[in-house]
């Protein structure tokens, strides 16, 4: 298990190193001038200001040496600063305020997933081929096929302007606010077929086990069958995917951050993205992809600790 | 002289039971689910509309008209019309295309990436396994949205120069038309998003496969390794990739108009659900329908790929299946 681990933990470093030297390369030979950016498509500047400008960001050096330079500043814990004009231009600060707004939506999300979803996968399975089944597994579809661009809009259109029980919940103000209370709702639905769809497969497949079948014929009781030897082989893969469930819903929440106006740290991924902020794409795309990473590690180590075939391979 | 060596070793006296097919009885099974059926019907009108909406389309769906702006529904607009004045039936008919074509192509590109690249990772294991293996786990560690919207953002200045220069080579005009250009960077970037789930499957079920008692039985039987790819190695590695592919394309249309969405994707004036989603939105309170019908229309095209996915997946998974 210790091998296993350090093994997996040292593979972190240069995934994360790939992630950030390619991340690097696309924004810098992504179209459109740092600076043009900044003041505008009517840009038309002396070159000599141009040029000093370019020398004052660091712009006129070649790729490597700017890709050096950040990452030894990144190492020094410093993100370096948004290009966009406006009183906070230190990404760390902007992330400082953003990040727990995503990570409290996707956490009280994750929790009501997982309290809604994973009963939901085991009334399934218990009742595979009935009608319990077909309406959980194919509502679980239905809804993750609504996209939140849709959803969003329906479900404004359905408590604004028909039922008529709430204004329109745009930015944040806290997770215990009404405001709240449509973003967490979307990432539910959105999110329902994966846990779903996994527990029912799972618990499908440990009802079959000749174990359970063994259990059964020596004439234990049915609570004891179920608790002691369904239960906990199912959960295992649940719970440990339901750790990168987590991460995708604190990554994921793009749209709903920017369809409701949170001051989120997806959304702010995506503002950079439409006004090309490449200092600020580069620091959540790298974020986002150590949260992913570190998920992803739980999740094997989980497997790792839980199963033991998985250590040996 | 053949035939009669044929018949004197009397292998065909054996067949007596007609042997059924993985893909046959995976077949029968499908068309016994509703679900999957009613998903396949909604799948064939789409991909219909797709292929056949610019004849089909009551209305060229680039005129604007200004003065019947986010009309409702007429005689002459059967579904109304936008913020400009266009006619939303035809704008969705042709955002079908734009969806089905993404998805399709993209699940083409993809899946030639990535089933070589798996296959190649399986087979030859040790280095190019390894080297496979942690680009995959690279492009996985991206949050795979802003993974396609930086490659579609990066890779259209290189594209853009990279096809004017073939243009001149070639003389072939449509490769300067902004709506191809679009499309391509558009398949580019999220085939580059998508290849690494089905290298990992196909890499996943060969080297699982290696191990199987059978194979082993057959190896230790002598028999030609490439006998054994094609005989058992290929069709069993297929199923999960045709699984893979079908539960996919729901997603891969949800993505297309992710991006569309945020204007990263199709450009306007081209038509895509995404971008008329996107348009509509600030007035969803006035102008409800502009939002739904775009939003419901993409709903019911993933719904319909999702359903037929889940059911070639049931019908694929043998172990589940009720007894």
């Amino acid at each position: 298990m210790l091998t296993f681990t350090i093994r997996r933990v040292l593979l972190f470093v240069p995934v994360l190193f790939a992630v950030l030297f390619i991340t690097f390369t696309l924004g810098f030979y992504a179209p459109g001038d740092p600076l043009e950016i900044q003041f505008g498509q009517d840009f038309d500047p002396d070159p000599v200001i141009l040029a000093r400008l370019r020398a004052l960001y660091g712009l006129d050096r070649p790729f490597y040496v700017q890709f050096g330079d950040y990452v030894w500043k990144l190492l020094h814990g410093d993100m370096g600063k948004s290009i966009k004009p406006g009183p906070k231009r230190e990404i760390w600060d902007k992330i400082k305020g953003a990040f727990p707004i995503s990570a409290q939506l996707g956490a009280a999300a994750g929790v009501l997933l997982v309290l809604i979803a994973i009963p939901l996968g085991v009334i399934a399975a218990a009742r595979q081929n009935t009608w319990v089944d077909y309406v959980i597994v194919t509502g679980a579809i239905a809804a993750s096929s609504i996209h939140v661009i849709v959803l969003a809009p329906g479900l404004m259109v359905l408590f604004v302007l028909v039922l008529g029980i709430m204004d329109v919940p745009v930015g944040w103000e806290g997770l215990f606010s009404t405001n709240a209370i449509i973003p967490v709702m979307i990432l539910v639905i959105t999110g329902m077929l994966g846990p779903v769809r996994l527990t029912r497969a799972s618990v499908l497949e440990i009802i079959r086990q000749n174990y359970v079948r063994t259990a059964r014929a020596k004439g234990l009781i049915e609570r004891k069958v179920v608790t002691r030897h369904m239960i906990k082989n199912a959960l295992t893969p649940v719970l440990t995917q339901t750790g990168l469930t987590l991460a995708g819903l604190i990554t994921g929440t793009f749209f709903v951050e920017r369809i409701f106006a949170i001051p989120g740290f997806a959304g702010m991924g995506i503002a950079a993205f439409q006004s090309r902020d490449y200092p600020v794409i580069l620091a959540t795309t790298m974020i986002g992809a150590t949260i992913i990473i570190i998920a992803n590690l739980l999740v094997d180590l989980g497997y790792g600790m839980m199963d033991p075939r998985v250590r040996i391979s | 002289m053949s035939e009669q060596a044929a018949s004197t070793s009397g292998i065909e006296d054996f067949e007596f039971v007609k042997q059924r097919s993985l893909w046959a009885d995976a077949l029968e099974r499908l068309i016994r689910n509703r679900t999957a059926m009613f998903g396949l019907l909604i799948c064939t009108v789409i991909i219909f509309i797709a292929i056949f909406g610019s004849v089909l389309a009551p209305k060229d769906y680039l005129r604007t008209n200004i003065s019947n702006i986010a009309g409702g529904p007429s005689t002459e607009n059967w579904l109304g019309t936008d913020l400009v004045g266009r006619d939303v039936l035809s704008r969705l008919m042709h955002a079908a295309r734009t969806a089905v074509f993404a998805a399709g192509i993209t699940v083409v590109l993809g899946n030639i990436i990535g089933i070589t690249a798996g296959a190649l990772a399986g087979y030859m294991r040790g280095l190019v396994d390894d080297l496979i293996m942690r680009i995959t786990d690279i492009l996985f560690s991206f949050p795979d949205f802003l993974f396609a919207a930086f490659l579609s953002a990066s890779l259209r200045t290189p594209v853009v120069k990279m096809l004017g220069q073939l243009k001149q080579k070639t003389g072939w005009e449509f490769l300067e038309q902004t709506i191809f250009l679009d499309y391509m960077i558009l398949f580019g970037a999220l085939a580059m998003v998508n290849w690494s789930g089905t290298a990992r499957l196909v890499r996943g079920q060969i080297l699982s496969l290696r191990e199987q008692d059978f194979v082993r039985a057959e190896i230790a039987l002598g028999m030609p390794t490439t006998l054994i790819i094609r005989k058992h190695l290929i069709p069993n590695s297929i199923a999960p990739v045709v699984v893979g592919i079908s539960s996919g394309i729901g997603g891969i249309l949800l993505l297309e108009s992710s991006l569309s969405f945020l204007g990263l994707g199709i450009q306007p004036p081209a038509a895509s659900w995404g971008d008329m989603i996107n348009t509509a939105l600030p007035l969803w309170r006035q102008f409800p329908w502009l939002v739904l019908l775009p939003g419901g229309t993409l709903a019911i095209a993933v719904f319909g790929f999702n359903y037929l996915g889940d059911g070639i997946n049931d019908a694929l998974n043998p172990r589940q299946i009720q007894r």
